[in-house]
């Protein structure tokens, strides 16, 4: 064994490679190793958003970043759910609960549905406080109130400026930065052994992280594997419109025929972004949506590498897995790429060993995340052939067990190396339509008087908690002003 | 509901999987609830393995909401800090696992990665110093942390050992309290309906109906095997072990929180100590010594007087297929067999109620609950075996055919990634919802001699005199701690003069 890593650079541009760069250094300052990072061209414009989910908070105590940077640099809106519009019946929020509420106990989608089986027509997303507020425009204070522990938001973000506030947080750190507009790797075998700049310069580490997106500078794209089937869109379009008024507290996922539009709001403008069948549907749904500006439209497949870290080569970011505008997918992948650099950090230089852990616990993660997602067009009723085809497509048989084992008794199988919570999940099955067939017979200690009292107080108190709260705009404006 | 609700649960078999069973459905369904009839017969003798347990059986009790002080009473049981293993490297060497963690994370990795530093710095230290409950187990002493102490104060976790015809007879009658009919007979023959169990007839020719049925019945699989067929995985070749023999003995003079394992020629000698008698038995592989032969390898190695007449026990290293085919779910020994090496029979029956109770069916039975049953009972099993193996292949005896041939194993690919992991960097990455985690996978392998060449990075992040200065606030804190605590007799003295 010839010792541990004694340098890292960080290959890439944008978010992936700012937040890797800058959580390695504070989390490896300890123990000297040098952190760099080789910046290629932006790959960013100026309407292009990250969505993220509440658990970024954690990403950004890692990070030493201020939340009040997010409102006053970045354009942050504070974000409790994502709403979908023409996907199934009706149109419904999936809110970023933190509490699961329960009866005696006993997980409340129990009692939901056996009161809707019976006849009951309040819909699930009535009972979360996050879905609530967000259709209200409202944001929970970090107080836990009656109805549990209240919501924390997730964020919308200006990724251009978040990104340079990242950037600048490295400069800060001291990580060394140098720029090209393309890099030659010099390799030996599986590995890597320098990077060469425009410049003629050369970067040499013990360890590289390809965080270039879907250049895949370093790793290369041999084993990388399209998810096509379950997601029939090839193109991925961006681009801006007005800001809303009032702000929304969550993000709008609208389901066209031959692909969705999301609109993640801004402070000052309104993100767009979505997936469609070809260039020109792209167009026709930027357009169902509004007069987009600064529309860009690109060649875009989800799917993931088979092996993520190859020799001294781990990839992060999308240069590891392309998912679709999504539930924050991207932005959940990102830390859990972090937390596994971190966690399985090596110990030989020369034989990195930790690489499979590292794939294993990314395909975990990704093969999560890309569930989620695919469960949204399989549940999607949408007649159009788009959709058609993208139910035809054979789920994992992790999501054909899930999805059948919700359908049947409202239970979320929930494993190890998972990226959403089972409450996420269970909104998300019941928002398309799922009724779980049975309720679990613990509900049956439950005297029904008790129970249907019980579900009248819990919406009483998820209303009278949502008057509490102040609306988003209000929210923002105090951030600003540093409150 | 639908009309197809099950109204009617039958057990089948009643040792301690049958009544654990009992129990544990009559308290979570209730009185409104199916009804549950338990059928077992007198002359049919129970197996009652699992004497000794893992911690979380305190979450069973708390389940059943039984007082913890009636339950030792009852079932004459001891307390438990950990499992010691004695000849398992090689003669005469001896290592703790004991339960809990050692020491507390420090920047975001576990103590044991400090351990390893401070170790490979040349720091002469002993892994026992940093867990209270094996300077607990080696002191002979045993207390319960009070309610409301500082988060601060080093835990003392623990499980039981107990008399497991006892443990039965005491589930009885608790299960029979909360409305839980006997049936005494024996089952001549089953009726299938579709896939599933129709009902049993006893040899006094009544019919028990049910819409559900737990088979119980031991190693044969009454129902699920020779009913259902659900088929064997067998694991002989890495768990060669297929006899026991189980002899009681007299009470030891003083009762260690522990259970002891000893390797003997052709496997290992447990003993649990009891309140009143001394559990005894050799686990052994008929292909490597005779029935007789370890008989009298084991007459000749207890520790006390044997009180009863040994009994010789048959069964094959694996798992059912399927735990959960039908309307109808094994338990206990009817569902797979794995050597009591690290006290998980009970356990394995704790774990699998706790899953029926979860996806429990209403009516239709929708294949989906037996499905994710069958597939979490897997992982179950098999994290298990895994860490079983683990014990076996770490050996260096190299006195006998049957360790000769354990060193020579190939190992299940899961167990070798671990191992690899484990060599190189002191952590195998257990997962949260594993049952063994990372410190019980650490006091196996660092105790059969399995020492890594590296640790995690992070470690290195600590000044050596902080470094120094922590390791010996955790051992003070442990020392503190046990010290404070009583002598595991009185601690069960006062318990038994409670009553």
């Amino acid at each position: 064994m010839s010792g541990g890593v004694r340098s890292v650079a960080v290959v890439g541009r944008d978010t992936a490679a700012w937040v890797i760069a800058l959580g390695l250094r504070r989390a490896l300052s300890g123990i000297g190793v040098k952190v760099s990072v080789v910046e290629l061209p932006s790959a960013l414009g100026p309407a292009d958003m990250h969505a993220t989910l509440p658990s970024l908070a954690n990403l950004h105590g890692v990070l030493g970043l201020q939340e009040e940077a997010l409102f006053v640099r970045c354009g942050a809106v504070p974000s409790l759910g994502q709403q979908f519009a023409g996907w199934s019946a009706a149109p419904f929020v999936l809110g970023y609960d933190v509490s699961r509420p329960a009866i005696n106990d006993v997980d409340f989608v129990q009692f939901w549905s056996l009161a809707r089986r019976q006849g009951m027509r309040v819909a699930f997303e009535d009972f979360s406080l996050a879905a609530a507020a967000a259709k209200q425009g409202r944001i929970a204070t970090a107080r836990p109130g009656k109805a549990g522990q209240a919501p924390q938001p997730g964020y919308h973000l200006s990724a251009p400026a978040y990104a340079a506030l990242l950037r600048q947080g490295c400069v800060a750190m001291g990580i060394e930065i140098r720029t090209s507009a393309t890099i030659a790797a010099e390799r030996d075998g599986e590995r890597v052994t320098a990077v060469a700049l425009d410049d003629g310069g050369r970067v040499e580490a013990d360890l590289f992280i390809d965080a270039s997106g879907s250049e895949r500078a370093l790793i290369g794209h041999d084993g990388f594997e399209p998810w096509s089937d379950a997601f029939p869109a090839t193109h991925l379009f961006t681009g801006a419109l007005p800001p809303l008024d009032p702000l929304p507290a969550h993000a709008r996922i609208v389901a066209a025929p031959d692909g969705w539009g999301g609109l993640f709001p801004l402070q000052g403008m309104t993100a767009v972004a979505g997936h469609a069948a070809g260039e020109e549907a792209a167009h026709r749904i930027a357009a169902s949506l509004g007069p987009v500006r600064n529309l860009t439209v690109r060649r875009f497949t989800p799917g993931m590498l088979r092996r993520s870290w190859i020799g001294n080569v781990a990839a992060v970011g999308e240069a590891a897995v392309a998912l679709e505008r999504l539930d924050a997918g991207e932005s959940q992948l990102l830390q859990v790429a972090l937390s596994n650099l971190v966690a399985l950090w090596p110990v030989d230089r020369d034989d990195m060993q930790e690489a499979r852990d590292y794939d294993r616990a990314m395909a975990s993660h990704a093969g999560n995340i890309r569930d989620f997602q695919q469960a949204h067009y399989r549940l999607c009723d949408r007649p159009e052939p788009f959709w058609q085809a993208a139910r035809a497509a054979a789920p994992s048989l992790d999501l054909a067990a899930r999805l059948a084992l919700f359908g049947a008794r409202g239970i979320v199988s929930h494993r190890d190396d998972e990226s959403y919570e089972p409450q996420l999940w269970a909104a998300m099955m019941i928002g398309h339509g799922v009724i779980p067939a049975e309720s679990a017979p613990a509900v049956d200690r439950t005297p029904p008087e008790e129970a249907i009292g019980k579900i009248q107080q819990l919406l009483h108190v998820i209303a009278e908690e949502v008057r509490a709260m102040p609306g988003v705009s209000d929210v923002i404006a105090a951030k600003r002003a540093g409150r | 509901m639908s009309a197809s609700r099950i109204e009617r649960v039958v057990i089948v078999g009643g040792g301690t999987a049958g009544w654990m069973a009992a129990a544990a459905l009559a308290k979570v369904l209730g009185s409104r609830g199916p009804g549950i009839v338990l059928v077992e017969s007198e002359a049919i003798g129970t197996v009652g393995v699992g004497e000794a347990t893992i911690p979380p059986i305190t979450l069973f009790n708390k389940l059943l909401g039984i007082d913890e002080d009636e339950f030792i009473r009852e079932t004459r049981a001891t307390f438990k800090l950990g499992i010691e293993f004695t000849d398992w490297l090689r003669v005469g060497h001896s290592y703790l696992h004991s339960f809990g963690l050692f020491g507390a994370d420090m920047n975001g990795i576990a103590f044991t990665h400090y351990m390893l530093r401070a170790q490979a710095e040349g720091l002469s230290l002993d892994r026992d110093w940093f867990n209270a409950e094996a300077q607990a187990a080696h002191l002979g002493k045993f207390g319960r942390t009070p309610p409301g102490a500082p988060p601060t104060m080093p835990r003392v976790n623990y499980a039981f050992q107990f008399d497991a015809g006892l443990y039965a007879a005491y589930l009885r009658r608790f299960a029979e309290g909360l409305g839980v009919v006997r049936a005494e007979g024996k089952i001549v023959a089953v009726t299938r309906a579709g896939d599933g169990i129709a009902s049993a007839t006893l040899d006094d020719g009544r019919q028990i109906a049910g819409d559900f049925f737990i088979d119980c019945s031991g190693f044969r699989g009454l129902l699920i095997e020779e009913t259902l067929g659900a088929g064997y995985h067998d694991w002989s070749e890495w768990l060669p072990a297929n006899r026991a023999i189980a002899v009681p003995s007299k009470r030891l003079a003083v009762l260690p929180p522990l259970t002891s394992t000893i390797a003997r020629s052709a496997g290992w000698q447990w003993r649990i100590p009891l309140q009143h008698r001394t559990g005894n038995g050799y686990v052994f592989s008929d292909a490597f010594i005779s029935e007789d032969a370890a008989m009298a390898e084991l007459m000749a190695k207890l520790p006390t007087e044997a009180t009863g007449e040994p009994r010789v026990l048959r069964f094959t290293a694996g798992y059912r297929r399927r735990h959960w085919v039908g309307n109808c779910l094994a338990l206990g020994l009817a569902s797979g067999f794995l050597e009591p090496l690290e006290s998980t029979s009970i356990h394995l029956v704790q774990a699998g109620l706790a899953k029926l109770l979860a996806l429990f069916p209403q009516g239709d039975n929708d294949p989906a609950l037996a499905e994710r049953y069958n597939s979490e009972m897997a992982a179950l099993y098999e994290g298990i075996r895994d860490f079983i193996v683990a014990h076996y292949a770490l050996t260096e005896r190299e006195d006998t055919d049957f360790w000769r041939s354990r060193r020579a194993m190939a190992l299940p690919d899961s167990l070798q990634a671990r191992l690899h992991r484990f060599r190189s960097r002191g952590e195998v990455g257990a997962g949260g919802m594993e049952l063994f985690r990372d410190s019980n996978w650490f006091a196996i392998l660092d105790g059969q001699g399995l020492n890594p060449q590296g640790y995690h990075p992070v470690a290195d992040a600590m000044p050596p005199e902080l470094l120094r200065e922590r390791l010996g606030q955790v051992r003070a804190a442990i020392d503190r701690r046990v010290a404070g605590l009583p002598s595991h007799e009185e601690a069960l003295a006062a318990i038994v003069a409670g009553a």
